[in-house]
């Protein structure tokens, strides 16, 4: 600015010098605190990998429900979609279930199906602005539909598409009752989002009743009971002996979107001729 | 320093034929809006082309253009209050009036856009601090606050509350804590105005929004087109007032700002696409890319839209030293920022949702392309928030002393500057 030189001369006290060092070895520890320390948003993955733990909460608890898909078996007939919609009362434009034909890298035909995953780590329930979804500790993924104020994040967030909106208020009726069953919860309203709830009503009410969900009929979801060909099996992967445990005991199995990290909680076996 | 008392609305209230016309369209996109907005409260939001494979479009679009462009509110704040560059007090109110507006039109716009309008305090009650709109929320509505507290002092110059200089003097209070404001602003600015981006750069599911340029490109962007309006507001108004209102070398001095920052946000912006399309690329942003160029003209949007209209033109007419004296080429150069901005949420909004998720196992199915264009209703909304966002601009601009008058201020707050205003 000035265009003349000016002379700078640096003078360096012992005070200034041990604030330098002061300011130096705070930030220093602070930035260990932060970054892998205990305030650290890692510490937890950390611990984890060091201790080799998967995910330590869910080892504390006693139920974790979940499903087993056997691509396989599946013959595609939709009874699952159909019986899913008579049950929840859910409209056929916005199916929680769905099925649709696919096809192996080798080209063999298979038929793909998809409930709501119920990720453990869902990036629905981290996205949604009023908790309006949320991991129970049972694992299920919950809706709460008088706090969900409809801006449809967690339908963008979802990485399998299993979020449905209600775009308008449905007044028609089912066309799925009384054929493929009878509604046991109530339709919901416009201008809120929802999703497969496992028969989240089953399993509540047959565990009061002192039922187990995945053995007794009345306590396990519409689409695991319709199946005519037994491809879907539920229960407590928890419990190395309910029938879904076994199943993925004694079957190859894979997880959607593993690489994502959402830990789902629905399993699926491959068709013989692999994917 | 000029003293708020000194200033005065740009012009008396006396009626004519242009501005009577002008109040007639403005009606007009308000009675559009409110039409649809009433088919959208009584039908729900089924009169929308939205879909459950693309629940975001239009309206997103706006709400993230509006408050990427109120940005010039706390950028110039901050310039004059918390960095004392007092030559661009003159600015400094037309900034934070269309701030104000631009987060007010998005609001607006977001209340229609919710499945639940009458839930929108959902957000400030039940809390999820994992959620990044939740933090946008919080941080959308208190710095609409602090947008209001620092404009309450001019609010109060109003001949309106001659009879109560009681509020007068509580103006004046709290313009003296306006630096305190300022600071406030700019740091929830900073936050959320990046969080934005951050909406779809979390998204790990969705193949070419989840890195973490977005947040940056998102506040770069804001933070280089925001001041940038509120330029080429100041070269309008002077039009259409015919009134002096900003001093030229104030108005390039924020052209070359905003011509900056526009070449920092090229630069982010460049490296971005060579490491997500073509050093880092992946097949998921490799086959979202090949769909998006088959099924919508995104090529064509990115580099004629963002890049060529948004970017280049408006740096040249900024930074030129041949091309920016003139009031034209500013004005121009912000509008074409302003709108390289919007093009570029709308690519970002919808371009990211056309690509479906690809997480079945097998390699046949496809879910289905979410290819959108907004329905009738969509476009009434949009042409409503606009006609609100200028009806709101007009009557400020009238009735609100925006600019303090007296020649002297302005000639003491150009002092530091080296070119005459020509």
């Amino acid at each position: 600015m000035g265009g003349a030189e000016k002379k700078v001369k640096l003078e360096l006290t012992r005070r200034d010098l041990f604030k330098v060092a002061g300011a130096a070895v705070g930030s220093a520890a602070f930035a260990y605190t932060v970054t892998s320390g205990p305030l650290s948003p890692f510490s937890e993955l950390r611990r984890r990998q060091q201790t080799g733990t998967e995910t330590p909460h869910e080892d504390a608890r006693p139920v974790h429900w979940g499903m087993a898909i056997d691509l396989e078996k599946c013959i595609g007939c939709n009874y699952c979609t159909w019986a899913c919609d008579a049950v929840n009362d859910v409209f056929p434009d916005k199916t929680w279930n769905m099925v649709v034909p696919e096809r192996t890298p080798s080209g063999a035909g298979f038929f793909f199906s998809r409930p709501c995953l119920h990720c453990q780590e869902a990036p629905c329930v981290e996205v949604c602005p009023v908790q309006a979804t949320w991991v129970r500790d049972d694992g299920l993924v919950m809706m709460d539909y008088d706090r969900c104020i409809g801006c449809r994040y967690c339908e963008v967030a979802c990485p399998f598409d299993a979020r449905k909106f209600n775009w308008e208020e449905h007044t028609a009726e089912n066309e799925f009752t009384p054929t493929w069953g009878i509604p046991e919860v109530e339709r919901r309203p416009r201008g809120v989002v929802e999703k497969c709830t496992f028969c989240v009503q089953r399993i509540d009410r047959g565990l009061e009743l002192g039922l187990t969900p995945g053995v007794d009929r009345e306590a396990t979801p519409a689409c695991v009971n319709i199946c005519p060909v037994g491809a879907r099996t539920f229960g407590n992967l928890k419990d190395p002996a309910s029938p879904v445990s076994l199943v993925i005991e004694d079957n190859p199995s894979l997880r959607l979107r593993e690489d994502l990290g959402t830990e789902p909680s629905v399993y699926y076996i491959p068709p013989k001729e692999g994917l | 320093m000029a003293a708020p008392a000194t200033s005065m609305p740009l012009r008396s209230f006396t009626p004519s034929r242009r501005r009577f016309a002008w109040m007639a369209l403005l009606m007009v996109c308000l009675a559009i809006g409110l039409a649809a907005a009433y088919q959208v409260f009584t039908k729900g939001l089924v009169v929308t082309n939205l879909t459950d494979t693309v629940p975001w479009g239009l309206w997103i679009t706006i709400d993230l253009s509006a408050i990427a462009l109120g940005a010039g509110a706390f950028t110039l704040s901050a310039v004059v209050y918390v960095f004392r560059l007092s030559r661009f007090r003159s600015i400094v109110r037309l900034a934070l009036l269309i701030g104000i507006i631009g987060y007010t039109s998005a609001m607006l716009t977001l209340l229609v856009d919710i499945g639940r309008p009458e839930r929108f305090w959902h957000p400030w009650v039940y809390w999820n601090v994992h959620s990044v709109l939740w933090e946008i929320t919080w941080a959308i509505s208190l710095y609409l606050s602090v947008m209001l507290v620092e404009f309450a002092p001019v609010l109060a110059e109003l001949s309106l509350f001659d009879r109560w200089p009681g509020i007068r003097r509580m103006g004046h209070r709290i313009h003296k804590v306006t630096p305190v404001l300022a600071l406030v602003g700019m740091l929830i600015s900073l936050i959320h105005q990046s969080s934005l981006g951050a909406t779809y750069g979390i998204l790990k599911a969705r193949p070419i929004w989840f890195k973490p340029s977005m947040p940056i490109l998102f506040i770069l962007s804001a933070m280089a087109a925001g001041p940038a309006i509120s330029m080429t507001a100041a070269i309008i108004l002077q039009w259409v007032t015919r009134r002096k209102t900003v001093p030229l070398e104030v108005l390039r001095t924020i052209a070359r700002f905003s011509g900056f920052g526009l070449l920092a946000y090229a630069y982010v912006k460049l490296w971005d696409l060579a490491a997500v399309a073509y050093y880092g690329r992946t097949p998921g942003t490799e086959g979202a890319f090949y769909l998006l160029n088959q099924l919508t003209p995104y090529g064509f949007g990115f580099w004629f839209g963002e890049v060529i209209l948004g970017i280049v033109l408006p740096v040249l007419l900024f930074l030129a030293p041949g091309l920016n004296r003139r009031r034209g080429n500013l004005a121009l150069g912000g509008l074409l920022a302003a709108l390289g901005v919007a093009i570029n949420r709308w690519n970002v909004t919808v371009s990211g949702l056309v690509v479906p998720l690809s997480y079945s196992p097998g390699t046949l199915y496809r879910p289905p392309v979410g290819l959108y264009w907004p329905s009738l209703a969509e476009w009434g909304i949009g042409v409503g928030v606009i006609g609100y966002a200028l009806l709101v601009f007009t009557l400020g601009v009238r009735f609100l002393p925006l600019f303090p008058v007296g020649a002297k201020n302005d000639q003491t707050s150009l002092r530091g500057s080296r070119l005459p205003d020509r």
